[in-house]
This record gives C-alpha cells, structure tokens and sequence, in this order.
C-alpha cells in the first residue's frame, strides 16, 4: 500500500477522524521524513533477527489475579459523563448492521 | 451429495459464564435482567482503566487446551485486534493471536458416534479473549448494556476437517459438555453462551477443498446443522447449474425464516485489525509446575464415564450416551449409583421417566424435585415388594406433582397387601359369595380365573399382591 | 512557596503558617502563573488545608498533570474529546499520594494526551515559559513544570513517555524525576503510549522528588506492569556518599567536534555540560565517555514516533463521545464518533493517529511496527551492556535552552536529533531518569539528565543529589528574563 493522499484519507475514515486538504499534506510530508528514518532502522545490520521489544521490562514477573469480583458503582457514576441515556443504557443511533 | 466432497471448519465460541469475575477485570461475571449493574470501569474504557488477567479464565482455558492435546506455550501473550464498534469500548478487543500464542495451538480431539465408531477433528488453535457489550435494537435507536462486556470467552477453531453436518453437530455436543463437566461454562445456548461460524465448501475432488464459504452467528447446534445442509446445497447446485463460479468466499448469514444462508453485504476492504501485543499484560510465564496441577484437577470427562457405565455397570451404549450427554444427568446418575440403586433399574428411570418429565417441562434436572435419594426410597419399597411397579409410578408422578417427599406417601393405607392370611380370607369370601361361576369354572370356564382375581384387587382397591391373589384363588378353587 | 516540602513541613510543625494559608497562597499564586504562562486547566479555588502531622508532605498543597484520573475534578488529558470529563475514580498514584495528607489545589495543563514536545497542544492554548513568556517550556507535562518553576508549590505530578518530565525541567530550571518504568501504578493514568509510559514528578530539589515518589509509589493490582518496591525508600536512603560510582556519556552526542554544523548556543551548552562532569569528577565518580554505533543513535527518534504513534491511536480508540466527552453530532454512531473526534483532537493527534494506523496495518507492521520494536531492544540491550560496568548514563538535556514559541530560533538539523531526542532511551529501557538543572545560558536555564538501570533508582537519586549539592540551582524560581 503506498502511502498517498488517498491512503490518508481512507486511514483516517477508519479512524473516524476528518482531515483537512492541509492536514492531509502535512501528513504526507511528516510521513516522509518517518520513512526516511524507517530505513536508517532497516539498514540496521541483523535487525531482522531481533525480538521485538513489546513490554517495557525484560523478564517481569507479575502476579494474575484472583478471581474474586468486585462490586459495581453506582449506575449514577457509570452514567454521569454520558450525554444520551435510555433508562439504565447508553444511547447511541439505531446500529445498523 | 454422492459425488460432492463436502468439508466443514468451526469456530466455537463459548462464554466463560462460570467465573466470578471477568476476564480482564474484577467486574462480576453474572447474568441479570437489570442493565449495567455488572460493570467495571476497565469494562466501560473508561481513560486511564487496565486490563489485569483473572487466573481462573486462564485456567479454564488450559484445561481445554490440555483436553485438546493442544500445545500450551511458555509464555502467554495477548493481543489487541483493534476496531470501531458501539459494543465495543476500548475501540479494541483483547485476544490472543496467531496460533503460536494462542493458549491452544493445534491439537485433536476424538469424537465418538452412537454407533461405536469415531473420527478426529483437528485443532487449529484455541484461545482466551474479552467478550463485547450488548446491543439492544429499538426503533430508531440501539442501547449499550455493559454487564457482558468483558466476560470471558473462549474460541475454539478447527481445521477444515468435517466432512458432515452430524458429525460437525456431534463434535459440538461434545465440546459442550467438556465445557460443562470441567465447569468452564454452563454452554447454554439459551443464555447466549455459545455462537459458532460455519465454514462450508464442496469439491468433486476429495484431495481439493472447495471454495469456503463462511456462515457466521449461527447460535444453536439445529440450526449448524440446518446451515451445513443448505449451504453445501446451495453450492452444490450451483455447480450441478455450470454457476460455480458464482461460489465465491463470502461471509454469509443463516436465516431462520427462509432456511436459507444469505450473503451480507460485502465491505469494500476486509478489515484489517491492526494486531499488535497488549503492552499492559505482561508475558506470563506459565510454569510446568501450574499446568500439571492443573492437568491433575482435570475431572472425569464424557467418555470417560460414559465407558465405566458401558463396562462397569452393563449399561447399554444407548443408554450411556443419553446419560452423558449433560453432566448434570450424569451426575444425578452417579448419585444414584453412590446410593446403591441398581444400575440398569437407574438407568432407566433416569432416561424414561425422568428425562421424559424434564423434556416435557422444559425443566433443568437441576431444579428437578426428585433426588436420588427420595428415587431409592421408592425403589426400595418395591424391591421389598411393599408396593408394586405400578405404585412405584403413581408415587413418583404424586410426588413430583404435590412436591411431597415420596417417603410420606408410602403410608399403611397404600402399601402393597402382601399377606397370605388376609388375602387368603378375602379370596374365600368371595369364591362363597359366587358359587354359581365357582361351579361354572370347574366346568371348564377357566377364563373365570381372571373374574376371581379382578374382584380381589377391587376389594383390596388394588393393593394386594397380584402374584401371591393369583396362587392363592388357584390353590383355593382347586380345593 | 518558594520553600521545599522538609522547610514547608518544619514551618507547619512549629505552627509558623497553616495549612490552608498555604493552599490559599498556592490558589492566589496559580492564578498569577495561568495569567502569564496558561499553566492550568482548573484551579481549585475551593480546596481546603488538611491536618498537618508527622507526615512530610501533610498539609501541602501540590498540582496533578490533568491526564491523571481524579474522582469529581474535571479531567481532560487537555483534550477537547474530555473537555467535560469528570471521573469517577482516583489513579492510584494521586491516591496514594493524597493518602499522605497533601492537598491539589490545581489540575495542569499538558501537550494533549502527553503527544507533543511543545506544551503548545493543550485545548486551553499554549503553555508559556516563566523565565520567558515567549517560550516555551517543552512538553508534555508544561503546565507542573511551569508551576513548579514559578514556586506555585514544591511539586506537582507529572507524566513521561519520551521526555515529558525531563526536558520540561530543564527548560524550567527544575528537577524532573521519571522513575523505574512500573514503580509507580498508571491505574488511573490517561494511555498514551502504554509500554512507555511511566509516571513521575517535578520538584525544585531531587529530596522533594525522593519524597513524592516515596509517596506515589507501590504495587497496584489494578496495573499489572507494577512492581513491589516496598524495600524501597527513596528519601531515606538519600545520600551524597557516590564516591566511587561509574558514569559514562555518549561521545557520538556529547563531542562538539563530532558535529559539522553546531548552534553557538548548542555548543555552550555542551560546554557547560563539560563543566558540570568535572563537579562531578570531584565527588569521586568516574565519567567515562563511551562510543555507541552512530546508527542506534540515529535509530532512536524514529523508533520513538512508530511506537508512538502506533500505540497512542490503538489506546485512544475509547474516545467516541459515546459513554464520556461530548457527544458529537450526526445520524449514525459512525457520524458522530467522526465528528466527536474531529472536532476533539488536535490536528497534530490527528496526523500521528493516521501514521500509527498505518504502521499497525498488517502489510507494513514489520517493516515499521516491528522494526521500531527491534530498535528499541538494540538500543535498550546497547545501554544495558553499558550498565554492566557503570552506574549510569550522564548527559546535557537537549540542544540547550528552551526554544522560542514562534519557532524563530528552531534548528531542524539531522546530526542533532540524537542530542534532542536521546532521553527517549530512558523510556526504551524503562530506566530510571533524573533531569536537574546545571547551570544558564543567556540567563534561560539548562539541564542534566542521570539515567541509570532498571530499579537502581537510589544510585540515580544519589548521584543526583550529590551532584545538585554542588551546584548553585537547587530549589530555584523562575525569575521573568526581559
């Protein structure tokens, strides 16, 4: 997929996001310099048999949790920052599928 | 179909419903009518919430993959597959991904037919992944009910390897109650628990699979069945029109109504879900140490039962297979057992009577009145020839209906009559009081015998001893 | 308020001031500072002066970055998309924090959702320099940087997934504490890159930062990225015994000569940077200068915007409008989660979501995506071989100065990237990080960063604190440059 105008705006739609026409230019223009950069990454001798590094701490050991439930808050708090409620739900236009 | 090859694939999911809490949070895993009262702030996406791994989730899911003959990894991972929809608030489900990650990666499963033989589904992989919310469709708007956001699901996918509707069903039944005999999942379809995609293709040539369609949401085991047959018809006429080429991979939907599969309408790109690790759950290590603990807590399976019933007890294939079906059935059954009540008489109270008054009732054999115990207070009753077969019924039928306990009704007025004496008076009397057919039987009028015994049982109001009324009016008018 | 957290304790104990005079003098200064610089998205004109007891930080009033969860205060990450959120729950850290009996009395302005080195991206405007209006204090955490700098209190929270605490100090002649990434729950945090974001702390002194992350820390079971730090105590443990330690810089970075083309000011700045290595000579440490592949270094920038990038527009997909922030408009929830987030971001969010979303597509992940990822072990593994024989990285904060808002005096120069962006190590790594200020150019100060390994906090804290001791910059306030 190469990266142009029109692959900005389609990855924007995805993101639900709208673009102005200087947006998506500056995005192009940043884009370059990123990718310029990517190859200084690829050119890197041997990267490619590198783990990926996904977690910030190397051999973190972490406990799982028990399975103990907690209760739910209140249905007031749960709803107080949404701004269409039907009765105990969240609002949102008919999803069509 | 002779000449048609057909091959099945399934994704089965199942909701973990028997957790306390949820997957990746403490929100209480529970079903209930009043929206959003089971909610996290983690399972709203509330900003700044994490995802925190429920140990037990992951352990249900071990087990399935140890049953599976799956291969468990070193290390668990997970995965955000990330997407936009209003049942989902993080803007990203939490998953496992590709199979060498998964829980489960590979494996088989063995499944037994009614007739004794077998076949084996392959495992492509199984994993452990954070079910949505709910969506309610009103009129011109749709509500967001949290309460299931965040269960624990479990996706179980199988190569293409079914080649027909019964044996995708029989395969499904058999997972199901895996699920339930580990107490993973009450797997009701009812209660939404399960979900499959079907993924059916036809081919002329065995060694070539077809073009595979996928069905998806197809929510009970019928109507897995009903897709598979009226999708590999459709695709089969379509080829027997010269259309194959109108066979094309799609995902298409089941619909009730028409008995159909129908397509949906396409998006223009597959979504792409953009994986990539959870960066906030750490790589767990799972130590071999855990996964034997947990491979020895393993509980008895189906087959496993349903073989000691066959071998040990002398029940008939037929019967086991009913029996294990549900462990809940094959549990009271065992009950029974424990109990001391005769295996095969169990048995056949069990699939008769009992499961014939659950089906009819729609009932659970959960909330069935009868215990075992009260069952073998009956059956020892008759055993001891205190009352009779038909006795045993009526208490059962009066017990269930009245929701009394059975021993209360096996009182002095309705035990079955069984003494000599007092029968022996009764048959006297009565042989006095009709000597003109005394005479006529003599005569040779035998079928007179049935008319003496008759009017003893209606004397005793049917409760003397049919048997010992019957040698005892033979003895007597043979005096 | 120009005092530390132990004298401001002392003055409480001995009922020279109270409680609430302090938290009343906080409030009036805060609305000073938001007069001059726009520091804050709310100032807490109501809160009130707690009980004062053995506890250092009781009665002390403090900010909190505005991407930290607080129950019943207005919590917008400085975003439109959270303009009107007003949270529930309290992160773990603020309650940590306020379990010791100090007081917010502000929430602070922030580069929107920590994206942006600016302090320019905030939804409330741009955050100015309090040494100098016309520039700016860097970002994201600009808004407690500035306060701290301007003496609102002696610390306010803050946040870093790149450099958002360490250069904002420097460029506010303040100290900015990142500790060991883990150390100190993100339960409550707003997401921004998640396997780099840590949180941490601004002070004018590191014994304020040893004592409020004493505070902010501990294990959470809600964040299992947290770790047991409970034989851990930071201010306790403060010492200026670091006669003997290891410290190396990055030669490729430091080196004047290794550049063709240096800004007067830059080459200052290195200069003073030197100087400071002979204080730190004379305290018995040992500074090497070590060679690292020019390539890593060249690598760490980009690595640091893919991730970035990548991470922040997966985490920030819970901003629909839906269940929190306004509602947007429109016939469809497809429509208004458009217009709720186009309208809620700013255009340089918006920009980076559509370069993250890009690198995450399956065709391109392993050529960006993974490759940054790699990059980041190579340059993490690079430095921890280095931390086999030294106590820690020591090095000048970026260029030198903070830059001018109108960007008049901004050098774009390739060959100093990696001197401007090298902080970003810090976050690779999940190293401990301390930025403290070492000195002025043109009367605009300047900082030194320490980073050491993975839970060796105390070493880095004692360098630290042994250095500052020798220098004339502890517990300063900004004083307006004409």
């Amino acid at each position: 997929m190469e990266f142009n105008e029109s692959t900005i705006d389609k990855l924007a739609d995805l993101l639900m996001i709208g673009l102005t026409p200087e947006e998506n230019k500056m995005i192009l223009d940043e884009f370059a310099i990123i990718d310029k950069n990517i190859d200084k990454i690829n050119n890197i001798k041997g990267i490619e048999n590198i783990k990926p590094m996904t977690h910030c701490l190397d051999d973190f050991k972490c406990e799982l949790r028990e399975d103990i439930a907690e209760n739910s808050p209140s249905i007031d708090d749960l709803l107080a920052n949404c701004k269409k409620v039907d009765g105990r739900e969240v609002e949102v236009p008919k999803v069509v599928e | 179909m002779n000449e048609y090859y057909l091959t099945i694939g399934l994704e089965m999911h199942c909701e973990g419903s028997l957790t306390n809490s949820k997957v990746f949070s403490s929100g209480k895993n529970e079903y209930s009518d009043l929206p959003n009262c089971n909610v996290s702030p983690v399972d709203m996406g509330f900003p700044g919430v994490l995802p925190v791994l429920n140990k037990q989730a992951l352990k249900h899911a071990i087990i399935m993959s140890l049953i599976l003959h799956a291969r468990i990894p070193e290390y668990m991972y997970f995965e955000r597959k990330n997407y936009y929809y209003p049942d989902l608030p993080k803007g990203y489900q939490i998953t496992q991904n590709p199979p060498e990650e998964c829980v489960g990666n590979g494996g088989y499963i063995d499944i037994e037919r009614e007739d004794g033989s077998t076949f084996r589904v392959e495992i492509d992989n199984f994993h452990l992944e954070e079910d949505a919310a709910q969506l309610t469709h009103l009129y011109d708007t749709s509500t967001i009910n949290y309460n299931r956001a965040g269960n624990p699901l479990y996706e179980l996918v199988t190569k293409p390897c079914l080649h027909s509707a019964d044996d995708a069903v029989r395969f499904l039944e058999h997972i199901r109650s895996i699920y339930q005999y580990c107490g993973i999942s009450e797997a009701d379809s009812k209660k939404g628990h399960l979900r499959c995609d079907v993924n059916v293709s036809v081919s002329k040539d065995p060694n070539k699979l077809g073009t595979k369609v996928e069905i998806k949401n197809v929510n009970s085991f019928s109507s897995v069945r009903e897709t598979i047959l009226a999708e590999s018809q459709r695709q089969i006429d379509l080829i027997n029109a010269g259309k194959e080429a109108e066979i094309i991979q799609e995902t298409r939907r089941w619909d009730e109504g028409t008995g159909t599969t129908i397509g949906m309408r396409d998006k223009v790109d597959a979504e792409d879900y953009k994986y990539f690790v959870e960066p906030n759950i750490p790589p767990y290590k799972l130590e071999a140490s855990w996964i034997e603990e947990i491979k020895a807590s393993i509980p008895k399976l189906p087959y496993e039962r349903k073989n000691s019933y066959i071998n040990d007890l002398g029940l008939s294939p037929y019967d086991a297979n009913i029996i294990i079906k549900e462990k809940a059935i094959s549990d009271y059954y065992d009950e029974c057992i424990k109990l001391g009540i005769e295996a095969k008489s169990a048995a056949n109270w069990l699939t008769v009577n009992i499961l014939g008054y659950l089906n009819k009732e729609f009932q659970k054999i959960e909330d069935f009145f009868i215990t075992p115990t009260m069952l073998k207070t009956i059956l020892d009753k008759q055993k001891e020839g205190v009352i009779s077969s038909k006795q045993a019924k009526d208490i059962f039928a009066e017990a269930l209906e009245k929701h009394i306990d059975p021993k209360e009704l096996i009182s002095s007025d309705n035990m079955q009559l069984n003494d000599e004496e007092t029968i022996r008076t009764i048959v006297k009397d009565i042989l006095a009081n009709n000597e003109a057919n005394v005479t006529a039987y003599k005569n040779g009028k035998t079928n007179l015998f049935q008319f003496f015994v008759g009017n003893v049982m209606k004397e005793t109001k049917g409760k003397a001893n049919p048997s010992l009324t019957a040698k005892i009016v033979e003895e007597e008018l043979n005096k | 308020m120009d005092k530390t957290i132990t004298e401001l304790h002392e003055e409480l104990k001995n009922n020279h001031v109270t409680s609430q005079a302090l938290v009343d003098e906080a409030i009036k200064k805060s609305h000073e500072v938001q007069e001059k610089c726009n520091a804050f998205v709310t100032i807490l004109d109501d809160a009130k002066g707690s009980d004062v007891t053995d506890d250092l930080l009781s009665g002390i009033p403090f900010g909190i970055k505005d991407n930290y969860s607080t129950k019943g205060i207005l919590s917008t990450g400085s975003s439109n998309t959270l303009k009107d959120y007003v949270p529930f729950f309290t992160a773990t850290a603020i309650e940590n924090l306020m379990s010791h009996g100090c007081i917010p009395v502000n929430k602070t302005c922030m580069d929107e959702f920590g994206m942006g080195g600016t302090g320019t991206t905030a939804h409330t405007g741009v955050q100015k320099n309090p040494w100098d209006p016309t520039r700016m204090t860097a970002g994201s955490s600009s808004g407690s940087a500035a306060a701290v700098a301007a003496g609102v209190y002696p610390f306010a929270t803050a946040s870093d997934s790149g450099d958002s605490i360490r250069k904002p100090a420097a460029y506010c002649g303040i100290v900015g504490y990142k500790p060991t990434y883990g150390m100190i729950s993100r339960y409550g945090l707003f997401a921004y890159v998640s396997s780099l974001d840590t949180c941490g702390v601004m002070t004018r002194s590191v014994t304020d930062a040893a004592i409020v992350v004493d505070a902010m820390k501990g294990i959470d079971p809600k964040d299992m990225t947290s770790w047991d730090s409970s034989d851990i105590h930071l201010y306790q443990d403060l010492t200026k015994e670091v006669s003997g330690k290891k410290l190396f810089y990055i030669k490729e970075i430091v080196d004047k000569n290794h550049y063709t083309n240096l800004p007067r000011e830059t080459e200052e700045h290195l200069d003073n940077f030197m100087k400071t290595i002979d204080i730190v000579r004379s305290l018995g440490i040992e500074v090497d200068e070590v060679s690292i592949d020019q390539d890593i270094l060249n690598a760490i920038a980009s690595t640091y915007v893919v991730l970035g990038c990548a991470e922040a527009t997966s985490n920030m997909s819970n901003l629909t409008g839906f269940s929190f922030g306004p509602r947007g408009e429109g016939n469809s929830f497809q429509e208004i989660m458009k217009d709720h987030r186009t309208k809620g971001f700013s255009s340089l969010i918006k920009r980076r979501f559509v370069i993250g979303s890009y690198v995450l597509q399956t065709v391109n992940q392993e050529r960006y995506f993974k490759n940054a990822q790699r990059a980041r072990r190579l340059i993490v593994d690079t430095i921890k071989e280095q931390f086999k024989k030294y106590d820690g990285l020591i090095m000048p904060v970026g260029t030198g100065v903070a830059p001018k808002l109108d960007n008049t005096d901004r050098v774009t120069d390739d060959e100093l990237t990696p001197l401007e962006e090298h902080l970003q190590i810090g976050n690779f790594g999940g190293f401990p990080s301390i930025t403290i200020p070492n000195g002025f150019i043109n009367n605009l100060p300047v900082g030194i960063n320490i980073t050491g390994n993975c839970y060796d906090d105390q070493n880095v804290l004692n360098i630290a604190y042994a250095l500052e001791s020798k220098m004339n910059y502890k517990n300063q306030i900004a004083k307006e440059v004409k």
